[in-house]
């Protein structure tokens, strides 16, 4: 059984994010996020820090200081090998969990 | 792989903690000022932009600390700061953390102590090889008495034999003087066979054990011997070069072979000891084949003792019964009772400070709620909370354990210097039992982790919102969190009062101990033992003059008030119990009629201020001759002669006539004896027994193998003790004396009875005092803690009109309830144990005045522990008690 909670859903994100635009800084994930859900979902900022973290510790994404279009100095992340891999297990277990909650829903 | 890789960049990044922090810093820092300059961009005022991108983001301080908790390894840096924390909350309250160290700090200190005594003198008392294997040869009879049986030379020999023995260790003692210095002095020398040491299996400390070829078979024993520890210690001060030197022992020399280890406990206080086997009767320890068990022994062995006892009727006790026991039965038959009733005041002692550190923690716990609400609605995550508790715990039970292992070592010395005497081997070892010592470090530990979580673990359970919203931490406590209260509370009240009834029973009959009327004056008297060599002084007259020369030679001293001869006659414990007849009022039942048989000189009544009520004692000449002519104690002329007329009656001793050849009698010992005087009572039969009947006669009418001088001193006796011992070395420069020479207030003190109520009734005492100040303050914090809580609760009350001893009433219920239920289950607890409790020691004296006045005693400390309490909530304002709403 995969770990199909909120966790898991924004790492997740958070990978297939950086797996469809490269690099990204903290915001640029959140922005994204929030742009390509058309504003259904909204990653909060609190959530968002530990998650990083928390995946960077786990090897899945890595970071490097860069300066931004505006000249500040930002942490980047981009996906590691390990991550897409991580990644492809992800998407498969959400797939799961969404066709579990479809069937479950649909049940008559 | 890649998991080794994360923990190792984890550890790293311990190192760099700080560069950690700025980073994550610098990261949010990025993260706000990005937001900043987008809702620049979308129009808003440069403050507003801000605002909102901080407000979007939440409390920093929080999210950073949450990125930092993923760092696990972090978790090192983060305990030092738990720890100051925890350190700063509790020097905040310090009432709180001082009685919850204390608590753990006494139970433990309490338990270890005792127990440790119990290890040594109970469990383990014997140093040797397989000690479960060694048993004692001893023999019982239908009336249930338990002997050691005696054996000599040949049968040692046919014992070996038994096959159900792997080996035997046979001892037998004499005092022995060592010769050679100005003052002689006593050893005890314990002997047997070859076999003994390597039965006991224990390695000497120096040079080598007596072995088998020093006693060949058929052949005078070796002129070896081999030092106890603390002879080594006393008379050659340690030496080491000791070995080969020489020993002279009643002018012979003999070569010391070894020293024994610091506890070796063979023999019960051994000076020396000598290959040479007993030939007059020794007792037997033997060493069981694997396997055997003591019943199977004791089969095997039945029918050689029998024979043995065809042979020699009179060493064995008719119809007895071979009934080889453990070799610490006689320690656990002395001590047992009294070291396990101690060991149950401790557990208990243990259970109440255990209780009350929780009491304490989940009082606390419950009280802080509303912080750990607050601080996890700003973001600490609930794993922060439990483990800032836990660490709190853990400094609190660290705390306590540390100070209760110094405190349990002082203990220990307290409890060793009381511990009464004659009743274990005097070399044992008692340390601070380790194994013990973790135990009770382990339920202290967990049980201040356990109820120090539970406040945590309910704030685990997602209900923040909750307690938050309902805004306080003034509403009414849950009803689970004050039944465990008062459970706890109800438990430790009624194991007070169980230790407190025994306390005040043991104090009760210690006090009544102290002050029984000894019948004689202890003060400045001293008993010193004058052994006899074999062989000495054979013939009476010789006998009797040698030892009123002693006499005469101490009584020269320019200190010596008086100096008395007291064949077994030291009080508080004196004489034989011997059968008598009177001429003139022949018993009924003759085996009944006994009296405490005393051999004493004239002098002996007044150097002990013992008054002659009647008569007379015996002149000089009268004592030198062995008249037949007796002195009486109070007890019984009264008893026989109610009248008041038993001078001038006759009395005799049937047991008088010599029995063995080194007892000498007077001519005439066994005539009818003239009753000439009565003398007031004095104690004859211990401390807590009523005066015997005591029949008192010339000690020159029998003359055992040596005697006591009772010497009254104008001053105290220790300094003059030398002067004594040359004195009688004076007589004979052989004369050693026996022992330990001691003051009859020492000889009182040493008596079982009085060391054991002493022990018992002191640590009683302390240890009940101890609970109560506990179980005071394990009330108090309950109390006071649930009164805050309810602040709002009475609050409304009274604004709906309540009077204030209406509050009172609520606010004290359930306290009342706990106390009431405690000290029902702790009378009816005391009462239980009443019975088991006076059969270990002894009390007898269970008073329902004692039981009465500890019950009131206990009410006024559960009153005074309510006094603060129950005045804040009189003080309750209603209108604040709502506003703080």
């Amino acid at each position: 059984m995969a770990k199909n909670d909120l966790q898991g859903t924004l790492d997740l994100l958070v990978l297939k994010t950086l797996a469809q635009m490269g690099a990204l800084h903290g915001y640029g994930i959140v922005l994204h996020i929030q742009h390509a859900s058309e504003e259904l979902l909204r990653v909060e900022e609190g959530s968002l820090y530990p998650a990083l973290h928390r995946m960077e510790q786990s090897g899945w994404i890595a970071s490097h200081w860069a300066y931004t279009l505006t000249n500040r100095k930002a942490k980047y992340y981009k996906l590691t090998p390990q991550g897409r891999h991580q990644l492809r297990r992800a998407e498969e277990s959400f797939d799961q969990l969404v066709k579990g909650v479809r069937t479950v829903l649909r049940y008559a | 792989m890649s998991r080794a890789m994360s923990i190792a960049r984890r550890m790293a990044n311990l190192l760099h903690r700080s560069r950690i922090d700025r980073d994550i810093d610098a990261e949010l820092q990025t993260h706000i000022a990005l937001r900043t300059e987008d809702n620049l961009a979308a129009g808003m005022s440069p403050e507003q932009a801000r605002r909102d991108a901080l407000v979007r983001f939440g409390n920093r301080t929080a999210t950073k600390e949450r990125v930092t908790a993923t760092d696990a390894a972090l978790l090192i840096s983060t305990i030092g700061s738990d720890t100051r924390y925890a350190l700063r909350q509790l020097i905040k309250n310090p009432g709180f953390a001082l009685a919850a160290i204390l608590s753990l700090a006494l139970g433990i200190a309490a338990t270890v102590s005792v127990f440790s005594v119990i290890y040594g003198v109970l469990l383990h008392p014997f140093p040797y090889a397989d000690v479960d294997r060694l048993a004692n040869l001893s023999l019982s009879d239908p009336r249930g008495n338990i002997f050691d049986a005696e054996f000599t030379g040949q049968q040692f020999r046919e014992l070996r034999n038994v096959h159900a023995f792997e080996g035997i260790a046979t001892w037998d003692s004499r005092h022995l003087t060592v010769t050679g210095h100005d003052v002689p002095e006593n050893a005890i020398a314990f002997f047997g066979i070859g076999e003994t040491f390597s039965t006991l299996g224990v390695p000497p400390l120096l040079g080598r054990n007596l072995g088998p070829s020093d006693s060949p078979e058929g052949q005078e024993p070796l002129p070896v011997v081999m030092l106890h520890y603390r002879f080594w210690q006393r008379h050659f001060n340690g030496d080491p070069a000791v070995i080969g030197k020489t020993l002279e022992l009643n002018h012979r020399l003999y070569t010391i072979v070894g020293v024994t280890r610091p506890h070796f406990t063979w023999g019960w206080g051994a000076d020396v000891y000598l290959p040479e086997e007993a030939t007059q009767g020794g007792g037997v320890v033997v060493r069981l084949r694997p396997g055997v068990s003591l019943a199977a022994a004791d089969a095997e062995l039945q029918p050689l003792l029998e024979r043995f006892a065809h042979d020699r009727p009179h060493s064995f006790p008719p119809k007895f019964k071979v009934d080889i026991r453990s070799l610490t039965y006689e320690t656990t038959r002395n001590m047992g009772g009294t070291l396990y009733l101690l060991f149950a005041a401790v557990a208990m002692l243990l259970a109440i400070g255990c209780s009350n550190v929780s009491i304490l923690l989940l009082a606390r716990g419950t009280a802080r709620r509303h912080e750990f609400a607050l601080r996890s609605a700003v973001g600490a995550s609930s794993l922060r909370i439990v483990r800032q508790l836990l660490t709190e715990s853990l400094l609190l039970a660290f705390t306590g354990t540390a100070l209760g292992v110094l405190m349990a070592y002082q203990l220990l010395r307290l409890l060793v210097a009381w511990m009464p005497q004659g009743m274990f081997p005097p070399d044992v070892a008692i340390r601070i039992n380790v194994p013990v010592l973790l135990f009770t470090a382990g339920v202290a530990l967990l049980s201040s982790v356990f109820f120090g979580l539970v406040p945590a673990l309910q704030m685990a359970k997602p209900e923040i919102g909750q307690v938050m919203q309902s805004s306080t931490n003034r509403t009414a406590g849950s009803v689970h969190g004050r039944r465990l209260h008062g459970t706890l509370v109800a438990a430790q009240i009624a194991l007070t009062l169980v230790l407190l009834t025994a306390a005040g029973a043991a104090v009760h009959s210690f006090l009544h101990l102290l002050n029984v009327p000894l019948g004689y004056d202890p003060h400045n008297v001293v008993s010193v033992g004058i052994p006899l060599q074999e062989n000495t002084y054979t013939t009476w007259e010789a006998r009797v003059n040698y030892f009123e020369q002693l006499r005469a030679s101490v009584a020269t001293l320019p200190d010596v008030v008086s100096a008395s001869i007291a064949t077994n006659a030291t009080p508080p414990h004196s004489g034989l119990e011997q059968r008598f007849q009177l001429r003139d009022k022949p018993s009924s039942s003759p085996e009944a009629q006994t009296a405490r048989v005393h051999f004493v000189d004239p002098g002996y009544f007044s150097t002990l201020q013992v008054p002659l009520l009647q008569g007379r004692t015996w002149s000089v000449a009268e004592v030198a001759r062995g008249a037949s002519l007796v002195v009486v104690n109070q007890t019984l002329a009264r008893r026989y002669y109610p009248n008041g007329d038993i001078v001038g009656h006759a009395i005799k001793l049937s047991t008088l006539q010599g029995a063995s050849p080194n007892t000498l009698t007077a001519p005439g010992a066994g005539d009818w004896m003239q009753v000439i005087g009565v003398v007031g009572d004095s104690l004859n039969d211990g401390l807590d027994h009523p005066v015997r009947p005591a029949i008192f006669a010339p000690y020159s009418t029998l003359v055992w193998m040596g005697t006591q001088i009772l010497i009254r001193t104008r001053v105290t006796p220790e300094p003059i003790l030398h002067s004594i011992r040359k004195q009688l070395a004076m007589v004979s420069p052989d004369q050693q004396t026996y022992g330990i020479i001691a003051d009859l207030e020492t000889w009182i003190r040493n008596e079982p009875e009085w060391a054991r109520g002493r022990l018992i009734s002191a640590l009683f005492a302390g240890f009940s005092i101890v609970a109560l100040f506990l179980s005071g303050v394990g009330l108090y914090s309950v109390l006071s803690y649930s009164v805050a809580q309810r602040t709002n609760e009475f609050g409304i009350r009274m604004a709906l009109g309540a009077t204030r001893r209406h509050v009172l009433r609520v606010a004290m219920a359930s306290a009342g309830v706990s106390v009431g239920t405690g000290i029902d289950v702790g009378l009816a607890l005391s009462l239980g144990l009443n019975h088991v409790v006076s059969a270990w020691v002894g009390i007898t004296t269970n008073h329902p005045l004692i039981v009465l006045s500890v019950s009131l005693l206990l009410l006024v400390v559960a009153g005074l522990a309510c006094l603060v309490p129950a005045r804040k909530a009189l003080s309750i304002d209603p209108i604040a008690a709502l506003r703080s709403e």
